[in-house]
């Protein structure tokens, strides 16, 4: 059995996790992160993209907001590659209690979120598509924010100063010697492979799956899974993240991200982070919910749904929580050297992808003090990799990179405006990529026609670069089909109906997938 | 304007249909909003592939399956009329080569290098149904993404053809460009640029039997460049079918226009039937609406080929029954689970019109909604034809079966 050592074992490769392994290495630590899964596939992977003004929180959760408007400006300056400066609205529309409103602005003030009013004219040149009917509008600095490229730039950054990361590997027990975790075994996924860690300190940061990482130490952390489910639409029906301005509810904020614009979400406590499938029902109240900021929106294309669980912390840990927005959104760390007596252990969770950065710089510090070095965190000022030159992301990016690179690099995904050397380039950075990992680092597959088109050639060229042998192409194009239709068998109406049924001649009609050989 | 019979679609369902009209001396108008499904097809008359088990002989499976499923088009058409429509076909697509009969599938290539079976095909892809164990040599095209040698090749070996096949690839000079498939099918017409292509096969070609090659070989002359291609490999020579456009597809599509107005049909591409006016049970006329200006149609007798929901034959919105965008026509859906793997039927899989024997649509009580109108091809409920592997099949057997419809004489 393999053994590793290491200073740092962080659990779990969503933001959290990769900001804590981006942060240690910073302070001259060797980090070793692992996941079950491929990074970013669990709640990180599965917002609806928004870098949070604080505007959200202002009325309900006021230190949240804070943090949020603190940690917008840090995020803005160190990843500025992973961000779209969409700014934000907040807008009445005729569903909402027009007294919020008069309560938002002093608690935007209070809380230092910068909000300035302008007319409804104003808002309804800069958003055309936004009803008509609103009375009031607000602009906050809110942003989109690209997931993947956040974690995909901290681990990138991290093992550039030595981090190891383990992708697709479960974690099967913690290793407590004496009363401290000294390390854990995991499990290779891919190979079945068992891999020893020894650590100085382990941090758990596994979100909504923390109660159950900090279990096998004999540790308790009381967080409670909160299920959110979001639908993507084929067009940017905003440009501008629009909110509505009342309390927190379902379907009230849609976020324009990269092609496309999301509108999300709801929250329903779960017993099971994993067993989070959206249903039909929520499908019709995301639709019908965004009506009320863009009128028409039920009647648009919709791309694909999915739902994420959210790490929730109940204010006292109180039982019987039914509504879990009435929890707090602010973070965690927990010692549990203090708290159980468990010692070298640490839990980072709750919180939300804004305030990632603020979260790791919180375990790390506690972390650091258990391993009696005084390096402090420098996550602030030091920009992500791809972000050094603090140019924001625009929509235009990939477009003006086709212009000016190789005119005669064919385009594998039209979609997405994906290159055969895009796809190279990324699949140079790691081995052991799946087709659905390629999804998330480069969007491919994530467009109009869900993989359709480029699903195809991707497993091809990897083949034929040797990535794949054939076996592993076919399953890896397989297992993409079948993620896919997970988000999109609900979907099945209009144009993207239209498009499932062309995908549906090529995977089945065309190429016959479902007869492969294993 | 007034003719004989007006067809509304121009896919195979729909050429097929009109083609047998005119060629009966009918005066015969299609309209179309577009080019209809076969530049997305590989233009493989599919008959029966799956059942769900692999078909060898549809002529043998075909009598027991549609008995067991009496609401399928092929039950609706009659086994008779399919097999009239392929002897009909043969004889129709005979520019193209077309092969292949009832009793016995095909098994072809995949350009994932499986074997996928097949009843009818063109003559530029026959060779590629090998006997087990066959030495074949998969050739690329640099530059043409959609299509990839080594893996087909090294599928092929674990195929239940368990085919010795191996991979190369092969540049043309100035290859520089992202190739698209009518671009390379229109160079390769050109006698210098095959030859490259045979130079650079020959170069790499060992003991190998036959040679696969992306299904780009020739838009307007496939038959020169095919047959060239194989004296000059000396091997026989065969298409593999890939994504769309498919170059197979424009040029069945190109025959069978061609046929069309050789007997005097017209083809109306751009023009989008949006409604119908009748009395009860009789269509007098379809209004088709053009660039800048409204026609009605009139016809004695008409033939509805929108295609399914693929080809917006039929739109199913959000929250709304699914519906048939140009007479209205009760759409049978059976609705339900749409949950469960992608490679499970799907509830949805069999919206379409459910039709009698003359594939008239019909009303809830069983009753055809006109007596002029018949429905054919990728519109009718009762199949799954990218499942079961059918499609063009349905097509053919339900277009010839509606054509015999209106000549057996007047409604």
């Amino acid at each position: 059995m393999p053994h590793l050592e290491t200073d740092v074992l962080v659990i779990g490769g969503g933001s959290t996790g990769a900001g804590v392994a981006w942060d240690s290495a910073l302070r001259g630590l060797h980090v070793t992160l692992v996941d079950r899964g491929d990074l970013a596939t669990g709640t990180t992977g599965r917002f609806h993209g928004l870098l949070h003004s604080g505007g959200r929180y202002v009325v309900k959760d006021p230190s949240s907001a804070q943090e949020c408007a603190a940690e917008n400006l840090v995020l803005r300056r160190v990843a500025s590659d992973c961000i779209e400066d969409t700014g934000g609205l907040f807008v009445t529309t005729p569903l909402d209690d027009p007294a919020y409103a008069d309560l938002f602005e002093p608690s935007c003030r209070a809380a230092g979120v910068p909000v300035e009013e302008i007319s409804v004219a104003q808002a309804l040149r800069r958003e055309p598509r936004l009803n008509p009917r609103i009375s009031r509008a607000f602009l906050v600095p809110d942003a989109s924010v690209d997931a993947w490229k956040t974690v995909s730039a901290c681990v990138r950054g991290a093992a550039q100063r030595g981090a190891n990361i383990l992708p697709y590997h479960s974690l099967t027990a913690l290793e407590v010697e004496g009363s401290a975790v000294i390390g854990a075994r995991l499990r290779d996924n891919r190979s079945g492979a068992e891999v020893l860690v020894r650590a100085r300190c382990t941090i758990n940061a596994s979100g909504a799956w923390s109660g159950r990482v900090a279990t096998m130490a004999g540790c308790r952390v009381g967080v409670v899974p909160g299920k959110g489910v979001m639908v993507a639409m084929n067009h940017r029906l905003v440009n501008t993240v629009v909110n509505r301005c009342t309390m927190p509810g379902d379907g009230d904020i849609i976020v324009p991200i990269r092609t496309v614009s999301v509108i999300g979400t709801t929250d329903v406590p779960v017993e099971d982070p994993d067993q989070i499938d959206p249903t039909a029902a929520e499908v019709a109240a995301m639709m019908e919910a965004g009506e009320a900021l863009v009128p028409g929106f039920s009647k648009g294309r919709a791309l694909r749904v999915w739902a994420g669980a959210r790490p929730l912390l109940p204010k006292g840990e109180v039982g019987g929580v039914s509504d879990t927005r009435d929890v707090t959104r602010s973070h965690s760390v927990l010692d549990h050297e203090q708290l159980e007596g468990v010692g070298n252990f640490v839990t980072v969770t709750g919180g939300k992808f804004t305030t990632f950065r603020l979260m790791a710089k919180d375990a790390v510090d506690l972390a650091c003090g258990k391993l009696g070095l005084a390096a402090s965190c420098s996550t602030d000022v030091e920009p992500l990799p791809d972000s050094e030159a603090q140019h924001f992301y625009w929509l235009g990016a990939r477009q003006e990179e086709m212009e000016t690179d190789d005119p005669d690099d064919p385009l594998i995904c039209e979609c997405e405006l994906v290159s055969r050397r895009d796809l190279r380039m990324a699949v140079a950075r790691r081995s052991n990529w799946a087709l659905d990992d390629l999804r998330r680092a480069l969007r491919v597959g994530m467009g109009p026609c869900q993989g359709g088109f480029c699903a195809f050639r991707v497993a091809g060229l990897l083949h034929e670069d040797g990535h794949y042998d054939a076996r592993a192409a076919t399953a890896s194009l397989l297992a993409f089909v079948e993620e896919r239709w997970k988000g999109v068998q609900l979907m099945g109406w209009g144009d993207q109906l239209r498009q499932e049924r062309l995908d549906e001649w090529i995977f089945q009609g065309i190429l016959d997938l479902e007869h492969l050989p294993e | 304007m007034k003719h004989d019979v007006v067809v509304v679609g121009a896919g195979m369902a729909g050429l097929t249909a009109a083609v047998r009209l005119a060629q009966a001396g009918l005066d015969v108008a299609v309209v179309a909003t577009g080019q209809g499904g076969l530049p997305l097809s590989p233009a493989v008359v599919d008959i029966l592939g799956y059942a769900p088990h692999l078909v060898a002989s549809p002529g043998q499976e075909l009598p027991p399956y549609v008995a067991g499923h009496p609401d399928h088009p092929y039950a609706r058409a009659s086994l008779d009329a399919l097999s009239k429509s392929v002897e009909w076909f043969l004889e129709l697509a005979a520019p193209l080569g077309y092969a292949g009969a009832l009793d016995h599938n095909l098994m072809l290539p995949t350009a994932v290098g499986g074997i996928r079976p097949t009843g009818i095909v063109p003559e530029t892809m026959a060779a590629g149904d090998l006997p087990a164990g066959a030495e074949v040599l998969i050739v690329g095209i640099r530059n043409y993404r959609d299509f990839y040698p080594q893996l087909v090749a090294e599928n092929l070996k674990r195929s239940s053809r368990a085919l010795s096949a191996r991979a190369v690839e092969v540049g043309l000079a100035g290859d520089a460009r992202a190739l698209r498939p009518q671009l390379l099918a229109r160079r390769l017409e050109l006698p210098h640029v095959r030859s490259e292509l045979a130079r650079g096969v020959r170069a790499e070609l060992a003991e190998e039997q036959a040679v696969g090659l992306p299904a780009v070989l020739g838009l307007s002359m496939a038959h020169e460049v095919w047959s060239d291609l194989t004296d000059s490999i000396g091997r026989p020579v065969f298409e593999i079918p890939t994504l769309p456009p498919s170059i197979p597809g424009l040029r069945l599509q190109t025959v069978l226009g061609q046929a069309l107005r050789r007997h005097g049909g017209r083809l109306l591409i751009g023009s989008t039937a949006t409604r119908g006016s009748g009395e009860t049970g009789l269509l007098k006329s379809v209004t088709v609406a053009e660039s800048s200006r409204s026609v009605e149609f009139e016809a004695d007798h008409f033939v509805l080929a929108t295609g399914g929901i693929a080809t917006g034959g039929i739109v199913s919105e959000r929250a709304e029954a699914p519906r048939e965008v140009v007479l209205g026509l009760p759409v049978s859906a059976t609705s339900g689970d749409h949950n469960g793997t992608y490679f499970q039927e799907h509830g949805r899989d069999r919206i379409g019109l459910a039709v009698d024997n003359q594939l008239r649509p019909l009303n809830a009580s069983g009753e055809p909604v006109y007596r002029n109108v018949h429905a054919v091809g990728a519109l009718l409920t009762g199949a799954v034809p990218w499942r079961e592997l059918s499609g063009n099949g349905i097509s053919l057997a339900t277009g010839y079966a509606a054509a015999t419809a209106i000549l057996g004489g007047p409604v």
